[in-house]
């Protein structure tokens, strides 16, 4: 049996990464809070772009005079490239978090792969991006460049050639460390413009969706071609478990997280009737050139909202994960000292046994 | 196209960016850089809806003061009552770095020169030099 002495150094050793597991807990909560606080101050913005594309949308036709579809964002083509974009997070110690997103990903994948689509992979995230590269190979893409009239005017154009039927076609490692609204713009731009040019013909977000605490669920979410503005297309959706929720829940409320999903603010509420009022709005512009600013954005805002979402429910993770985490370094806090004290009351009692016995032979 | 006669109240403003709501405040009078010209809203404007292009919006009166925002590419809702801008950039003009803009000014003519023979690129390449051009005209404005 092992003596008092490694027990005691056993047990400060548990002390220790108690403490560390409950301040990377209180860390993890005042992050959440933060995220959640970014999302909601995200959503005024979201709901007036969504509200002046419908607004536009009902006011005008969306077929030109000769039945063309005015944006080719609103295109249906038969799916057989597919773009899908994985969201998961950059550090670890987030609980199952990383490996949920990374397993429906791949799930997705294989599905697809087995409908005969190719599928090419845009992770963001560390954790997403290590993973992907691993297995599969990267994209390549090969510039031309073609010159006409002595030099006068160049041809620029960039090729894509297909070597696997899973390819990964970019990374997006710094992304979610500050979330800047510009860095979204530009993967936003580079998928659209694929779109665009027909080199993928449907576009999906893998992510997790996050309401509050105790109200998330692990989405896959429809992108492109947009079918309903301002609501979200999920295909395939997986809730929290009962004990996922519960052990969440607990963690919410040592850390002081409240477990609804915040109030809408007054200024959001406005914002919904953005654009709507019963007046007839004189259109400055031209609907089909409105619509050709507009529908980028809204993609925009549809991929900035998955990462906030994302990031929220990253932290939510990672703060429910260090919460059991203290608490099993607690269960064996408890379990080492009862087997300290039985250890030292055993030697103690060997002790007295052995002086009364010295007296006795006496 | 606002009626001067009835310009007795104070328009609501309010500013709007992905990341936050920048301004709620009230003006007399707002200028805002639409597509097609600058525009100014005063109250009892008739109801518009329009594009906003890189450019100043610019507050006059009320409780805002004289305020001037940068923004690049946005969309204007103008009510009698109430002006509300959606800017997917909103910058203060001392918080423009100019020299990141003249950098951004260089990426135009970069993209100008290498659009080759797509109409397309070479309105992206305007645009981008354009609103370099605004950010710097806006910086340099703020000490008028």
């Amino acid at each position: 049996m092992a003596n008092v002495l490694d027990l005691r150094r056993r047990i400060r050793s548990v002390k220790n990464t108690r403490q560390i597991t409950k301040a990377m807990k209180m860390v993890s909560a005042a992050k959440l809070r933060r995220a959640q606080e970014r999302a909601m101050l995200a959503r005024p913005y979201a709901h007036m772009l969504t509200n002046v594309l419908d607004s536009l949308v009902r006011r005008t036709d969306l077929y030109g005079e000769e039945g063309n579809i005015l944006h080719p964002l609103l295109v249906e083509r038969e799916e057989k490239n597919v773009l899908v974009v994985v969201v998961a997070g950059d550090k670890g110690f987030a609980g199952a978090f990383n490996s949920n997103i990374t397993k429906a990903a791949q799930g997705f994948i294989d599905s697809r792969r087995a409908a005969g689509q190719s599928v090419d992979v845009e992770p963001v995230g560390r954790k997403a991006r290590d993973l992907f590269r691993k297995r599969y190979p990267t994209a390549v893409y090969e510039k031309t460049e073609e010159h006409y009239d002595n030099d006068l005017a160049t041809h620029y154009e960039t090729l894509r050639h297909r070597s696997a039927p899973v390819e990964v076609t970019g990374e997006h490692q710094t992304l979610l460390l500050k979330l800047e609204f510009d860095e979204v713009t530009a993967m936003s731009h580079s998928i659209v413009e694929r779109y665009e040019s027909a080199e993928i013909d449907s576009v999906y977000v893998v992510y997790n969706e996050f309401k509050s605490v105790i109200s998330q669920r692990l989405v896959v979410e429809k992108l492109l071609p947009i079918r309903k503005l301002g609501s979200h297309e999920i295909t395939a959706a997986e809730e929290m478990t009962e004990e996922e929720k519960e052990a969440a829940g607990r963690a919410a409320q040592t850390a002081g997280v409240s477990l609804t999903e915040p109030e809408e603010s007054e200024f959001e509420a406005e914002a919904r009737k953005f654009g709507t009022a019963e007046v007839d709005y004189i259109f400055d512009q031209a609907p089909y050139r409105l619509f050709r600013h507009l529908m980028p954005r809204y993609v925009t805002t549809q991929i900035f909202h998955a990462l906030l979402e994302s990031v929220a429910a990253e932290h939510a993770a990672r703060m429910t994960a260090m919460d059991s985490a203290t608490n099993n370094a607690g269960d064996m806090i408890d379990a080492l000292s009862l087997t300290m004290n039985r250890v030292r009351q055993a030697a103690i009692t060997k002790e007295i046994i052995e002086i009364v016995s010295g007296a006795a032979a006496l | 196209m606002a009626e001067t006669t009835t310009n007795t109240g104070l328009l609501a403003v309010r500013l709007v960016t992905p990341d936050r709501v920048l301004l709620d405040a009230t003006a007399e009078a707002v200028e805002l850089p639409s597509m097609s010209g600058y525009l100014e809203a005063l109250y009892g404007a008739a109801p518009l809806l329009a594009e906003l292009g890189a450019g100043e919006v610019r507050l006059h009166g009320g409780s805002a003061g004289e305020q001037r925002f940068f923004v690049a590419w946005g969309f204007v809702e103008v009510l009698p009552e109430r002006v509300t801008i959606l800017a997917e950039t909103a910058l203060h003009p001392n918080e423009i770095d100019v020299a990141e803009a003249q950098l951004e000014l260089q990426e135009g003519d970069k993209l100008w020169n290498e659009a080759g023979d797509d109409g397309g690129k070479y309105d992206e390449a305007n645009a981008v030099t354009r609103q370099a051009e605004e950010k710097i005209s806006s910086a340099e404005g703020k000490s008028s």
